[in-house]
């Protein structure tokens, strides 16, 4: 067996070994290496306890043996190999399964509470532990998308969008355990697919199947914005049992020739949308006008921004995530494909305080734990739900919750790689 | 005598004895006394006697010094014939003795000469260099030319045939060699092993067969040597027969032509190059529990509507596969057509000899209600309306709020039914062979209903109508025909070369049909070239039951019982010269097949380049 020069260096303190070249076999693997590390930090420091680590070859996880991975990535076996270590991410952990009514189609968490939409036309608030809190019914349609505005102490504000083309926004106090409806946003002329609020909690932007993109505002007031009635009525009067007073948008983005299938903020001042018509695109709040349009080839079905490395992850129907840039001018450039579903990818999801990694669930039941660094493999599979995946979120405690049509929801602890922060 | 001669010395020396001819003497003594010659007495008659009597005359020789004879020894004699001979005088004398060899080819450790190799052995020669370039002024300057080819002008040679007839020449070419005898095998051995001789019964047969049905012409026979083989007595028989062969038999040269079996086919576009187009199952539709006749997708694409036999129509959200709605209507569903005007939100339900309206409330308010208002236009006091073999009625109650609005009663089953493209007009099918009431074309806004067909044309299996202009394509068994619904005839016939059709789909653009047969067959016309199908596609094992077009993408799809779906792209162009291009590009599996039947029903997505299908084993799927 040939030998590498390798030398070993790592961004977490707790782990530096000696900045010198080892000569490793070629086909050591990862828990070769490993082994070796270990034996180095043994060597420094008798009260080491083993550790598990991952290795990363210029930005790429090694997976297979060394050998095989630089004669794949083309990398020269002449000079010393910069191996940089990390510590292995573990498994996410299940926890709790939140057993519903019917399909659950969206879910939102925070750090104390978790909403889910579901198709039996409610949405429910549970507690982290997974207990039932409150049941959201109002939408005479199925609840297809749900979102946390605010929370000011116990009062939160939430947002669900329904198949019945109407937003409500709910008022909810954790303590009295009251909820009453707010507004009943009105406008869309389709079903309302997704819905996403700004980083303020001031404004909230919702996507339908109408083709439109429409900004409201997430202030709750007392005052009902004026509708302008239809100008021939229904001969019967339809029964105008409301739930909240009537709101209108601020603002009405169209462009998209398609539904539009999932929206989110890029920052307060740009909001960020994909759409059937195989186009992302870029909006400017302020002015109402498109910045870019990132063109693909299939139908998008969500999308999600990473404020920590810029970059937006897609889900299509071709069982593929990219990776796209926002900023980018020329348009559709896709950074990276993320390839190992089987079916559409319907609910992708950044971590929230990790760069590289991301969730994704699809339609072959499976929710992917995703690290850029390995493009071709995920680094997990959590293979739990027994029917399609409609909905995943991550939340900065590291839980990560998955609901599908199985009508459970799904948590799963993540132990947040407190070293990856800098990797 | 000896003593004397040896006595008499001559001192003249070595002179010519000639000079002393003339004199008495012939020298001179020691003494310087004259030497006299001896008295030469002797005739020819003496000299012949003496020959005859001396039998020492042979070595008796004159000595011409002192004129006197002498006879030579033995000695003497021995040397003369030495000499004679060429060999040495001395007898003693060896002439082969065993040569010492001095210089041999081996290398030897002491060479006879060590001198060193010349200098001029291994430089190039000065003086031949002198000379050639010498040669090679010379040739530049001219003054040496090379050797003249001799030119053949003169006619040394000459075409032996040039005036030969050309028809002969082209026999020459045309020579055909004789087809050789084949080689003899075993049976004509003299000594064959023995499976090749006959036994007895193989004789017997032989000997009765007719000489011309014989496999072999001789018997074979074994000889123990070839000695024994006697003379062939029927050689110059079989020669001259086999000159006769030749000579009468015409030969023929056969012209063979190389064609390269992958030139023969035609040169299609690579499936890659054609996408999009769907590939793989995506989204599996449960819910039904018999099997799905028919399905239709909403011009929105948001929702398909399916009929089955378990007498339900379902409504399913296809991004989700979720049935949203299931009306129960009663009856097996044999055909489901949502309304294609997209500010209407309009099913139409064919089942038993009812047509349903159904308005299934899942679009925008606005059009629910230009849907209602549509329904709820004011009916016309017709008065033949009694007369009419259709009655229209609205439904009231349990089925009102499921959402059935309109409830169209035929006299016969009804087999399909088919919206016109502005969504106000409704034809639907009653299959049947004696009547001429077999299609239908309601108009839902005044609530009418009109037969457009006098006559019985055959049996009609599926209608459909021109999506811009105001022809109706009426599919009966084996013809499709084509009207004109303004000026009320009929402007073509297709002959569909099929036996029975299943389907029929129009495309987008109106010029184009494709037809599906029960016969596995998909034929495809273009009404602007021929009223026979352009092209034929064989590429079902099974019936064919359904085809459909895509309205944007240039797709078309087929469904069979044999379980699949095919795919083919289909492009048409403007220019009318240039024949639609028709390349198969995928065959989607997955239905299962159920009592022999496999897909029913096949139709695409409106925008995206997506297929269901909905088969005999109660689902539909989602191909993308």
């Amino acid at each position: 067996m040939s030998q590498l020069q390798a030398r070993f260096f790592t961004e977490d303190k707790r782990y530096i070994v000696d900045d010198v070249p080892f000569s490793i076999p070629a086909g050591s693997e990862v828990q070769d290496l490993s082994n070796v590390i270990n034996k180095l930090l043994e060597a420094n420091n008798a009260s080491h306890s083993k550790v598990e680590f991952d290795f990363l070859v210029r930005g790429q996880f090694l997976r297979t043996s060394l050998s095989i991975h630089m004669d794949t990535e083309g990398i020269s076996t002449e000079e010393v190999v910069e191996l940089e270590y990390v510590e292995r991410i573990t498994a996410p952990e299940p926890e709790e399964c939140m057993m519903h009514d019917d399909w659950i189609s969206s879910v939102d968490a925070d750090a104390e509470w978790i909403l889910t939409g579901s198709y039996d036309k409610t949405a429910r608030i549970w507690s982290v532990e997974g207990k039932a809190v409150m049941t959201v019914a109002g939408h005479t349609d199925v609840v297809k998308d749900v979102a946390w505005v605010k929370r000011d102490g116990l009062t939160s504000l939430l947002l669900t969008a329904s198949l019945d083309q109407t937003l409500l926004l709910w008022e909810w106090n954790s303590e009295r355990n009251k909820l009453k409806a707010r507004h009943c946003c009105r406008g869309h002329t389709g079903s309302v697919d997704a819905v996403a609020t700004d980083p303020t909690g001031s404004k909230f932007c919702s996507g339908s199947w109408d083709k439109m993109l429409k900004i409201w505002s997430a202030v709750p007031t007392d005052e009902a914005d004026e509708v302008e009635e239809p100008a021939d009525r229904p001969r019967k009067k339809q029964k105008t049992q409301q739930l909240g007073l009537t709101r209108t948008p601020l603002m009405t983005l169209s462009g998209h020739n398609e539904a539009v299938s999932s929206v989110l903020w890029c920052d307060s001042e740009e909001v960020c949308s994909a759409s059937w018509d195989h186009t992302i695109r870029v909006w400017d709040v302020e002015t109402g006008g498109m910045k870019t349009a990132l063109t693909g080839s299939k139908v998008f079905n969500c999308i999600s921004y990473s404020p920590l490395c810029r970059r937006l992850a897609s889900g299509s129907t071709d069982r593929h995530i990219r990776l796209w840039d926002p900023r980018t001018k020329d348009g559709s450039l896709v950074l990276l494909s993320l390839t190992s579903h089987t079916g559409w990818v319907t609910a992708v999801k950044w971590a929230p305080s990790h760069e590289h990694q991301l969730v994704s669930g699809s339609l072959d039941n499976l929710v992917k734990l995703w690290d850029t660094r390995s493009c071709k493999a995920p680094l997990y599979d959590l293979a739990a739900h027994e029917d399609k995946v409609f909905c995943v979120d991550w939340t900065e405690s590291g839980l990560m919750l998955s609901g599908g049509a199985d009508n459970k929801l799904y948590s799963y602890r993540y132990s947040a790689c407190q070293t990856d922060a800098g990797a | 005598v000896s003593d004397c001669v040896s006595d008499i010395r001559n001192t003249v020396g070595n002179v010519p004895m000639e000079w002393y001819r003339d004199f008495p003497h012939i020298g001179y003594n020691l003494d310087g006394k004259k030497i006299y010659k001896p008295i030469r007495n002797k005739d020819e008659l003496d000299d012949f006697l003496d020959k005859m009597d001396n039998p020492d005359y042979w070595r008796t020789v004159p000595d011409k010094q002192t004129g006197s004879d002498v006879v030579l020894s033995d000695e003497q004699v021995q040397l003369v014939n030495r000499l004679q001979r060429g060999q040495f005088g001395d007898a003693n004398f060896n002439e082969y003795e065993p040569q010492v060899e001095f210089f041999s080819r081996d290398v030897m450790l002491h060479p006879v000469t060590n001198r060193p190799a010349d200098k001029r052995s291994f430089i190039p020669s000065l003086i031949e260099k002198e000379k050639v370039s010498k040669l090679v002024h010379a040739i530049k300057m001219g003054w040496i030319k090379p050797r003249r080819v001799e030119d053949d002008s003169r006619g040394r040679y000459y075409d032996l045939w040039a005036n030969e007839d050309s028809s002969i020449l082209a026999r020459h070419k045309m020579h055909l060699p004789a087809p050789k005898i084949p080689l003899p095998g075993h049976q004509e051995s003299y000594n064959p092993p023995p499976e090749y001789l006959f036994t007895d019964e193989e004789r017997a047969l032989w000997e009765q067969q007719d000489p011309c049905d014989r496999k072999l012409p001789f018997v074979p026979r074994k000889f123990s040597s070839l000695r024994q083989v006697p003379a062939f007595s029927r050689f110059i028989h079989e020669r001259f027969e086999r000159c006769l062969d030749l000579y009468l038999c015409p030969r023929q040269r056969k012209m063979r032509v190389n064609v390269n079996p992958e030139d023969l086919i035609p040169k299609l576009p690579k499936p890659k190059d054609l996408q999009p187009f769907p590939t793989t199952q995506s989204l599996v539709y449960r819910g039904h529990s018999g099997l799905v006749r028919s399905i239709s997708v909403s011009p929105s694409g948001q929702w398909l509507a399916s009929g089955s036999d378990d007498g339900s129509v379902r409504f399913w959200e296809v991004c989700s596969s979720r049935c949203l709605k299931t009306v129960q209507v009663g009856g097996a569903v044999k055909s489901v057509a949502w309304n294609p005007n997209p500010s209407v939100c309009l099913l139409a339900v064919a089942l038993d000899s009812v047509v349903l309206i159904l308005s299934p409330s899942l679009a925008d308010r606005q059009v629910v209600l230009s849907s209602e208002r549509l329904l709820s236009a004011p009916q016309e006091a017709d008065a033949n309306e009694g007369a009419g073999p259709v009655t229209w009625s609205e439904t009231e109650g349990e089925e009102l709020n499921h959402g059935i609005r309109l409830k169209i009663q035929h006299p016969k089953a009804v087999q399909q039914v088919s919206w016109h493209a502005k969504g106000d007009y409704v034809a639907s099918v009653m299959p049947d062979h004696s009547s001429n009431l077999q299609v239908l074309i309601h108009q839902l806004s005044r609530r009418r209903s009109q037969n457009p067909f006098r006559k019985n044309k055959g049996l009609v299996q599926c209608v459909s109508f021109h999506p811009v202009r105001p022809y109706f394509f009426v599919g009966t068994q084996r013809s499709v025909r084509i009207y004109n619904l303004v000026k009320q005839e009929m402007t073509k016939k297709l002959q569909a070369n099929s036996k029975w059709i299943s389907s029929m789909a129009v495309h987008p653009g109106g010029d184009h049909v494709i037809c599906g047969s029960y016969d596995c067959r998909l034929s495809w016309f273009d009404l602007d070239l021929s009223t026979k199908p352009y092209k034929m596609l064989r590429h079902h094992k099974k019936a064919v039951r359904g085809v459909a077009y895509h309205r944007l993408y240039p797709l078309f799809a087929s469904a069979s019982d044999d379980g699949t779906v095919i795919v083919c792209h289909g492009t048409v162009y403007n220019d009318l010269l240039q024949n639609p291009l028709i390349v198969p590009v995928k065959v989607l599996r997955g239905h299962e097949i159920t009592h022999d039947l496999g897909v029913l029903d096949v139709t695409f997505h409106p925008t995206q380049p997506w297929v269901f299908s909905s088969g005999a084993d109660a689902t539909i799927r989602l191909f993308t």
